[in-house]
Formats: structure tokens, C-alpha cells, sequence
């Protein structure tokens, strides 16, 4: 079929044209940024940007928005249908929460000890080098994880739109590390990535990161009317998925059951022919019953649930299409499904309707998780350390104003858009097998005939790109900075010339990354799970000790460390019930995210830590949370 | 000695905290409530679209959203006061200055 090779030249060239657009941008946005660095002191320039954070910079790069959730997300609207929006819906008040909760008092602080890290803010705050250290040790912990799972996800970019690899997924259970692609793929970008964030720090991510969203705001804005115009309409498109009947997403090991379900799909096809057959003598439509077909049938029928006896059958391959026979349900509770437009599916079958209506297809969001992704995206938000780093670099108190409100469009502009395309998508490409391949497949299909298209294409798949970059220059900052500030500067050597500070820190950042490469070559799976991990203990480790360090004057330094210690081990305890099990997912206690109950646990353990600790020094409080006394 | 006033940062910034908590409290009560009342385990019959939106998510999802959205707006250009917050501190490390001195 041409489109099919159309759609494979376009992937090469339009996308590695795009992802060019996004290297060499970025390269040329990393020297920018060294010499807007030059300005002020080394660490203070490279690690925070001299405190020179516009409005749109603090907007569209605080809530760090990886590689995984801009995967992962329109995977499973296309999955699992309009309740994915519910999933997302905490995104409406994130920009809120985000910035006006611990923004202004995070700012004003920051500045006022001379805190250019997290880590620097904790130990000053509390006179306490301990709690400084247990927060860069926990950042490094969370952080290399992430680290690892996106200059993954990075290589995987690469390997798919290099002319001539053939895939088009950023299917992440696909490469092993012996493919010559992904290696190829891994090496570019992690010079790229490490590259340019080596020339520029802190700014380079920041503006790197603001590129990306404006180009991924774009991306959506072309695809959405496309993929409306492409469908008919939404309304006809949620219409269609009324008598959807979803197929529960492949799982592991299910390339050896479906190899079970062959011999069955074979009898499918036969009957399809027979009923093909019948059709082209009978004015198109089918026969009200198997019985009424003329071929040898007892076979086929045995087992089989006929659906549509009169309607009319569907030219193979076509949009439109009813269910139109199905077996029972084996001992794994597999079906076979025939539809009217020729198509045959093996798999879990779902109910229809339930695309359209809640918990979805498999039960995919029960209400206790809807319950908790209401605290995921809201906190992971407040509590990732890449994201309190930019508001303490912001201008003033009015750019966290304007961003509250630029950000609060550019997520609606965002995500409800997403939502809608991936659900146009589900209509227009009804059987995916990797629901991975939605928005490169949609991008390809409706830009192929504009002019330029396979460009603009390009730049909706290189999207995903992007995000990644972005993620990863912000987690090499935050970690290099950690490692030369809070460790080294602090413990080791205090007097260091800011010539040793700057070799430092583009040392540990190539270490960093060469790290990352290393352990990349025998990649992890799941990568979404890692994001979800690591958003989820990053909150439960420093929201509520950046509550109490910003708004208690009773907290104190072994309340904090408290708190940390008991988010991240409540967290970790409630995953690790599964890893023994040898899966990584999270484990919902009573239905209900981890994140929820060690979000509980560091707000209780770290009140009871602060008042049955020593009461912190009358002179510092005094400092932090009066108003400063006139002439001073 | 009577206690000092506390920081008007401080003050400001604690009050439009609990602001935005109790926004994101009704957030949450609202869309989840709606949500699960209307939208879920509904047999697919009853269900009306709106623009092609399901019922439940046009006034359970969407509705929020833009409120949530246009509160933002107040927030950020209403409420949020301005605060100055500061010159930036010296940095405690002598080789900070010695960098900046030989500037």
C-alpha cells in the first residue's frame, strides 16, 4: 500500500529535518545563555540564572512536563477513552498550585540567605548541614532515576526517526541494547542534551524547555483542526465510540497468547468470506442468520455470537464499522471479534460504552484513583525540585502573577485539544496495536497532502523530543548543582575558586550523563511507571518540609528531615510490596496512590518531629518571618 | 517587649496559600463528585453529548476547567499582591565575593 511507504519516507526526512530544528535551536540557545551566565558569579549565573526568570520562562517550564507523560498520555486516551480526562483534569488548578502556594515565601527566601539550590535553602533555613545533605542525597536518588528512564526514552526518539530504521513508536518494551539504531540514537543525544546544557546551565535549560512547549503548543493547534476535520466532527467521533468495544491493552507475554488465538482469527477471516459472499448477491447486506448462508457453516458458526443479522456490510479497511461476530470467552477470558469493515481482533474485550463513561475499559481509573491523581499532579508539581528552582530564579512577585494566568491557558490549550484528538484518533484508526503510535500516525496521515507536511508532521513527532530534552537539562542542572553546591562547596571544600566550581560542575555533568548513557545500553522498561515514581517521591519528600520551612516558625531541622524520611519511606515501602513481586507499579493501599498516604505520613511525622524537637533559634525565626526592622 | 510584626510577604503570601487550597479542595470535590455521580458505570444509552463531549465530562471536566481557568486570571491580576522580595543575599563562601571582586 503507498501510503503505508509515503508514511515511512515521510517519518525519516520531515522528522529528522524537525529534530535538527530542536538540536540546533537548542545548541544556539545553550551559547545564549553562557553569555547571559558571564554576568554574575559563576554559581549564581549558571545554577539560576541570575534571578532573571521572565513571565513565560517560569510559566511553561516549572511544571516540567517529561518525555513520559506526553508519551503516555494520548496512549491512553486512545486506550481507555474520555475518562482519561478525568485522569488529567488536575492540570486545571496545577497552575494555582503550583505557583501561588509556595512561590512568593520560596522567592523572598531564597534571596534572603543567598540560597541558589534546594538543598542551600533547607540547611539555611534550619541552620542544619545535615538536613541540606539528606535533601541533596534524596534529590540525587529520585532524579537519577528519571535520568536514566528519559535519555532512554531520548534514544528511543532518535532510533525511530532515523531514515531507514522503520519503526515509528516510541514503543518503550521495543529496542534491546544491541540495536545498532538505538545505540546510534542514544549517543547523539546525550551529546546534544549534555552538550548544550554544559554551555548554557541553568538558562539553557530553562530556554531549551520553553522552546519545546511553544513548539509542542503548536503542534497541537495544527493537529487539532486536522484530526476533527479528518473524523467528521467530534460529536460523531464520540458517537462512534459508543459501540466500541475496547480490546484491553496488550500486556506482557501476550505475543505468546495471541499466537493461541491464530487458528480461531483464521475462521474469523473464512467467515467473513462467506459473508462477503453473501452480501455481493444479496444487495450488500448480511443475512439475518448463519444458518442462511449457503456455504458449509457448522464450523465456523460453533461457539460464535452472530450481532448484526440485515445490516449492511462495510468495505474492507473503512472508517465505519459494527461489530458483527464474536466467540466466547476462553479460559483466559480472550474473545475474537469480526467486524463489517473485514477486521479481526483477539484480546480482552470490554463492554460498549465504556470509552464513553467512567472507570473505562478494564477498570482503568477506579474513583480512589481518581480521588489520588488529584493530589498527583498537584504536588508532584509543588514538591519537584527542577520546579521550586525556577520560582526562586524568578524577576519579581508579578512574574509568578502572569505566569499563574499564562500557564492556565497554555493547559487548556494543551490538554483539552490532546483529549480530543486522541479520541478523533480512536475513529480514525480503530485498531492500533501500538496505542503508542496514535499521534505520530494521526500527524503523518492528516499533514501528508499539505504542503510542507512532512515537515509539519515531523514537528508534531518531534515533540515528544523535546520534552524529553527538556527533562533532562533541568535534571542535569539540578543534579550537577547538588553535587557541586551542596556536596562538594559545603563538606569538602568550602574555599574552592570559582575556576575549580565551574570545571566541577561541567565535570559532574558529563558524568552524570555518561552514567546515564551506561546504564541506558541495557535500557529499563516502564518508562511512564519511573515518572509517576519519581513525581510521586519527589512530593512526598519536600512538599511538606517546604510548607513548614516557608510558613511554620515552629518547624524545625529534625522536623524537616523527619518529614523527608517519612514520605520517602512511606512511599518506597508501598511500591516495594510489588517489586518483591517483581513488578514496578505502584501499589494503591486501600485503593488510594501512595502519594496521598506519604503525603500524610511527612505531615504527621514532621509536626510531631518539630514540637518534640529543640524549638529553633528565636534570632533566625526572627530574621525569616518578621518584618525587617527599619534601616536594616 | 511586644512581638514584632510578621513579614507582609509572609502574610500575603500565607493567605493567597490557603486561597489556593481551598480552590483546589472545591476543584477536587466538584469535578470527582460530578464525575463519578454522572459519568460513571452509566449505560451509554442515557448518555448526551455536548459539542461531541460526553455530558458528564462537558459539565463535569470542561465546566471546571474554564472556571478554574478565569479564577486564575483573578487571582494572578485581583488578589496576588505584589511584594518586594528582597535583595538577593550574599552568598556565605568567601570565593562568591573574591569571584565577584575581581570582576
Amino acid at each position: 500500500m503507498t501510503d503505508g511507504a509515503n508514511a515511512a519516507t515521510g517519518a525519516g526526512v520531515g522528522t529528522v529535518a524537525a529534530l535538527l530544528v530542536f538540536i540546533v535551536a537548542s545548541v544556539w540557545l545553550g551559547t545564549l545563555a553562557q553569555r547571559a551566565v558571564e554576568k554574575g558569579s559563576f554559581l549564581k549565573g549558571y545554577f539560576l540564572g541570575n534571578r532573571g526568570l521572565g513571565a513565560w520562562a517560569l510559566a511553561l517550564t516549572a511544571t516540567v512536563q517529561s518525555g513520559g507523560t506526553f508519551m503516555g498520555f494520548p496512549s491512553l486516551v486512545y486506550s481507555f477513552g474520555w475518562v482519561v480526562a478525568l485522569w488529567i483534569a488536575a492540570y486545571m488548578v496545577v497552575p494555582l498550585t503550583g505557583f501561588g502556594v509556595l512561590g512568593k515565601r520560596l522567592a523572598q527566601l531564597s534571596r534572603r540567605m543567598g540560597a541558589i539550590t534546594v538543598p542551600d535553602l533547607f540547611r539555611s533555613r534550619f541552620e542544619s548541614p545535615a538536613a541540606g545533605l539528606m535533601a541533596s542525597l534524596l534529590i540525587l536518588f529520585f532524579m537519577s532515576f528519571m535520568m536514566v528512564a528519559q535519555f532512554k526514552a531520548g534514544a528511543i526518539v532518535m532510533q525511530v526517526s532515523w531514515p531507514g530504521s522503520g519503526a515509528l513508536t516510541l514503543d518503550e518494551a521495543g529496542p534491546t541494547g544491541g540495536d545498532y539504531y538505538y545505540r546510534l540514537g542514544l549517543a547523539i543525544f546525550a551529546l546534544t542534551v549534555v552538550g548544550y546544557t554544559l554551555i548554557g546551565g541553568f538558562l539553557a535549560a530553562v530556554w531549551t524547555d520553553l522552546f519545546q512547549s511553544v513548539m509542542m503548543l503548536i503542534g497541537v493547534m495544527i493537529l487539532l483542526p486536522l484530526a476533527l476535520l479528518a473524523a467528521g466532527g467530534l460529536p460523531a467521533a464520540s458517537r462512534n465510540l459508543a459501540r466500541e468495544m475496547a480490546v484491553q491493552p496488550p500486556a506482557a507475554g501476550d505475543d505468546k497468547r495471541q499466537e493461541n488465538s491464530l487458528p480461531v482469527e483464521g475462521r474469523m477471516r473464512a467467515l467473513d468470506a462467506a459473508l462477503r459472499h453473501y452480501a455481493a448477491r444479496n444487495g450488500g447486506r448480511l443475512p439475518d442468520g448463519l444458518d442462511e448462508l449457503d456455504q458449509p457453516v457448522a464450523e465456523l458458526a460453533d461457539g460464535v455470537a452472530y450481532l448484526s443479522g440485515g445490516v449492511a456490510i462495510d468495505p474492507p479497511g473503512s472508517m465505519r464499522r459494527t461489530l458483527v461476530a464474536i466467540t466466547l470467552k476462553d479460559a483466559d477470558g480472550w474473545q475474537t471479534a469480526l467486524y463489517s469493515n473485514g477486521v479481526v481482533r483477539s484480546g480482552k474485550l470490554g463492554r460498549p460504552g465504556e470509552l464513553l463513561t467512567g472507570p473505562g475499559p478494564a477498570g482503568f481509573h477506579p474513583l480512589g484513583m481518581a480521588f489520588s491523581f488529584f493530589f498527583v499532579w498537584v504536588f508532584a508539581g509543588m514538591g519537584s525540585p527542577a520546579g521550586m528552582v525556577r520560582v526562586m530564579a524568578c524577576k519579581d512577585t508579578r512574574t509568578i502573577r502572569r505566569s499563574i494566568f499564562l500557564l492556565a491557558c497554555y493547559n487548556m490549550l494543551i490538554y483539552i485539544p490532546l483529549v480530543v484528538i486522541c479520541i478523533c484518533g480512536r475513529t480514525l484508526l480503530p485498531d492500533l496495536q501500538k496505542s503508542d503510535e496514535i499521534i505520530p500516525r494521526l500527524a503523518l496521515m492528516s499533514t501528508g497532502d499539505l504542503w510542507g507536511g512532512s515537515f509539519i508532521g515531523g514537528l508534531i513527532l518531534a515533540a515528544p523530543f523535546g520534552a524529553v530534552m527538556a527533562t533532562v537539562s533541568s535534571y542535569l542542572v539540578v543534579i550537577a548543582s547538588g553535587l557541586v553546591r551542596d556536596v562538594y562547596q559545603r563538606f569538602i571544600n568550602p574555599a574552592a575558586s570559582e575556576t575549580t566550581i565551574r570545571w566541577l560542575s561541567y565535570f559532574f555533568m558529563v558524568l552524570v550523563g555518561a552514567i546515564a548513557v551506561a546504564a541506558c545500553l541495557r535500557p529499563p522498561d516502564y518508562l511512564q511507571s519511573v515518572v509517576v515514581f519519581s513525581g510521586t517521591c519527589g512530593a512526598a519528600t519536600f512538599v511538606v518540609p517546604a510548607l513548614m520551612a516557608v510558613y511554620w516558625r515552629r518547624a524545625t531541622a529534625a522536623g524537616a528531615m523527619a518529614a523527608m524520611g517519612a514520605g520517602v519511606l512511606t512511599v518506597l515501602g508501598l511500591y516495594s510490596i510489588n517489586w518483591l513481586q517483581g513488578e514496578f507499579k505502584t501499589y494503591p493501599l486501600l485503593g488510594i496512590d501512595p502519594i496521598v498516604w506519604g503525603l500524610a505520613a511527612s505531615l504527621i511525622v514532621g509536626i510531631a518531629a518539630s514540637l518534640a524537637s529543640q524549638p529553633p533559634s528565636r534570632q533566625l525565626v526572627s530574621k525569616l518571618f518578621d518584618a525587617p526592622s527599619p534601616g536594616r | 517587649m511586644s512581638s514584632p510584626a510578621p513579614d507582609p510577604v509572609l502574610k500575603s503570601a500565607r493567605r493567597e496559600a490557603i486561597v489556593v487550597l481551598l480552590i483546589w479542595a472545591s476543584a477536587l470535590v466538584y469535578t470527582i463528585g460530578f464525575c463519578y455521580q454522572f459519568g460513571y458505570h452509566r449505560p451509554v444509552e442515557q448518555i448526551d453529548f455536548i459539542l461531541g463531549f460526553p455530558d458528564w465530562v462537558f459539565w463535569g471536566i470542561l465546566a471546571p476547567w474554564t472556571v478554574c481557568t478565569l479564577l486564575s486570571g483573578w487571582f494572578a491580576f485581583g488578589f496576588m499582591s505584589d511584594e518586594d522580595l528582597g535583595a538577593d543575599g550574599q552568598a556565605e563562601d568567601a570565593a562568591e565575593e573574591t569571584g565577584e571582586v575581581r570582576r
